[in-house]
């Protein structure tokens, strides 16, 4: 009796401590899980951006000044237009809204209108994706590199067309008014493809009924794409809108092939104006407070996209 | 009879005007070759406008010279595959998790990790140089690879592929005597190969064209990527303006993933719709 009574004690015991075991390891499975992702968003995404909060409050000091808080002084620098950072600040942050407001409306009205085009029935359908396509695989150093030469003044494929018809060349990359836009033109030649393959997977989600309703009421194509397709389409565009501008941000590579924001700023953008300044220590506040800006304006994007969407599902129910 | 003749007029518009905008759009790729292959010392406006006067590979064998490129070609394979390896390692165990698994703190840890959708790690690079200088790993291809190794857009996305999993599979895959990873996979990853694919596709090609963070935290050629190279290129030539040279850089840095364009570009365009899509 006692035996048995100590055996199965014993099996209990026995039971309970597997029990025990197997609870902690099923319990603690999915944080195990989870960590190697969080270790490194949490080391090269949360942490920096932490870092880079605090170091904008702060005014690197050098040999003699020790490092001291300055509160907000870096960021009232940056926008005070008469210091010597605030000057290029206010220059290159007006590029940058310049480049993004541009490039990305230009790039996705082009890519809907060849997205419509493309969505018919048609031959050699591959060799037109592959056209419109290939520029969004090519590194932006790539693109900037051919269109340096594209861009170049005496023999630049686009001067030697502008002379052909008896008009000036245009020094594009040196020249103050046209350097922006030379680098906002290599952006929309880049993003349109993005655009148009996103319009192209929306347009080929549309029912064929609404259209053929319309047809019955003989609406033309015009007001067919204006009152249904683009509607319809909101969402898409929103989509595209939102990434575009976040991705503007960081296109920025091809300046390092055309003129580096130069001459005198005028083509420089903000992520590029950091690159050029990051191994500088007593540039370290203005750049971590530029870093710290760029980081607000892409939460304000986040946050309106959110908001946009929200109303938008909110009026589809 | 009108309408059908209008309609057509219209159509053959429509691809006329489709046909030009792709030749606009070519016209780098096709001047790059062009340039690339043409006598070095030959301005544009000699010989034979398209040729030159003849066709020659001089440019190609000058810029091997610039800078190593086998080095840098082995960087950016080292680089591009080693993260993609890491990546699907760790997005497919948080994703598991995320997707299928009940524990304290998951919406707030998931949450946390969505947060570097927001955040590209190109905005970060301040910071960053200064982590991988405290790690001491300044000039290593670990340098390179570390900030790109968790991918909330990849945990995500694969969350999602799994969330499509019927659960009955799981059950009935325990029943058998599957564990965790047995169920992940036998169950789950068979039918997410095509989201793993999209993912990897995108991966690569981005990490493949990265510039900004390899050109600063790496110094010595066999830690430098393809692209850096290219910028060398660049940087050297500026004298003269060697265009023969730069385009022929430019073609031996896009030549990998334009000819993987050229045979899998279905592929390639549905991960990037994919990858959108959510």
């Amino acid at each position: 009796m006692s035996n048995l009574e100590s055996f199965l004690d014993y099996q209990a015991a026995r039971r309970l401590s597997t029990g025990a075991y197997t609870r902690l390891w099923q319990r603690s499975l999915p944080y195990l899980l989870v960590l190697p992702t969080f270790a490194f968003v949490f080391l090269f995404t949360l942490l920096p951006t932490a870092n880079a909060l605090i170091q904008s409050l702060y005014q690197p000091g050098n040999a003699r000044i020790p490092t001291r808080y300055v509160g907000l002084q870096n960021y009232l620098d940056l926008f005070n237009p008469n210091t010597l950072i605030g000057a290029d600040f206010a220059r290159i942050a007006g590029n940058t809204l310049i480049y993004i407001f541009t490039t990305v409306p230009i790039s996705m009205a082009i890519g809907f209108g060849l997205a419509l085009l493309l969505n018919r029935k048609m031959r050699a359908l591959g060799l037109f994706r592959f056209a419109f396509f290939y520029p969004v695989l090519i590194p932006m150093i790539g693109a900037g590199s051919i269109f340096a030469f594209l861009f170049a003044d005496q023999i630049g494929l686009l001067n030697t067309i502008l002379r052909s018809f008896g008009l000036p060349g245009i020094k594009w990359i040196g020249d103050p008014n046209w350097a922006l836009i030379a680098i906002i033109m290599v952006s929309i030649w880049k993003q349109t493809g993005f655009c148009m393959i996103m319009y192209l997977a929306g347009l080929q989600g549309l029912s064929n009924d609404v259209y053929e309703a319309a047809d019955l009421d003989g609406a033309t194509t015009w007001q067919k794409t204006r009152y249904i397709t683009l509607p319809l389409l909101q969402g898409t565009t929103l989509f595209i809108l939102t990434t575009s501008i976040a991705a503007s941000f960081q296109l920025v590579d091809h300046l390092f092939a055309l003129g580096e924001g130069q001459p005198n700023e005028r083509s420089n953008l903000l992520l590029y104006f950091i690159f050029q300044k990051y191994n500088e220590p007593r540039n370290l506040g203005y750049v971590s407070a530029i870093t710290v800006i760029i980081l607000a304006a892409l939460l304000i994007f986040t946050v309106l996209n959110f908001w946009l969407w929200e109303r938008q599902t909110y009026y589809e129910n | 009879m009108r309408i059908r003749a209008i309609k057509r007029l219209r159509s053959a518009l429509g691809t006329l005007l489709l046909i030009g905008m792709a030749i606009f759009w070519l016209i780098p790729l096709i001047w790059s070759v062009l340039i690339a292959l043409r006598p070095e010392n030959e301005p544009i406006v000699t010989g034979n406008i398209f040729f030159g006067s003849r066709l020659t590979l001089e440019n190609f064998q000058n810029v091997a010279r610039v800078t190593n490129w086998g080095e840098h070609f082995y960087a950016t394979l080292r680089f591009v595959f080693g993260v993609l390896v890491v990546q699907i390692v760790t997005i497919t165990l948080a994703a598991y998790a995320f997707a299928r698994m009940r524990f304290f703190g998951k919406q707030l840890l998931f949450g946390a990790i969505l947060i570097q959708l927001m955040i590209p790690a190109a905005v970060l690079i301040v910071p960053n140089f200064a982590t991988i200088r405290t790690l001491g790993l300044y000039d290593t291809i670990w340098a390179l690879m570390l900030p790109y190794m968790g991918s909330a857009f990849g945990t995500f996305l694969m969350r999602q592929a799994f969330k499509q999993v019927p659960l009955e599979l799981e059950d009935a895959a325990r029943i058998d005597g599957c564990g965790w990873f047995g169920v992940l996979w036998h169950v789950y990853l068979p039918p997410s190969i095509p989201s793993l694919v999209a993912f990897g596709l995108v991966s690569v090609t981005t990490r493949w064209n990265e510039f900004l963070w390899p050109m600063i935290v790496t110094q010595s050629s066999e830690n430098r990527p393809l692209t850096v190279g290219l910028s060398r290129v660049l940087r050297t030539s500026e004298v003269g303006a060697l265009y023969g040279q730069i385009t022929a850089g430019v073609l031996v840095v896009i030549f990998p993933l334009m000819l993987l364009f050229l045979f899998f570009q279905r592929q390639f365009i549905n991960s990037f719709v994919r990858s959108g899509l959510k």
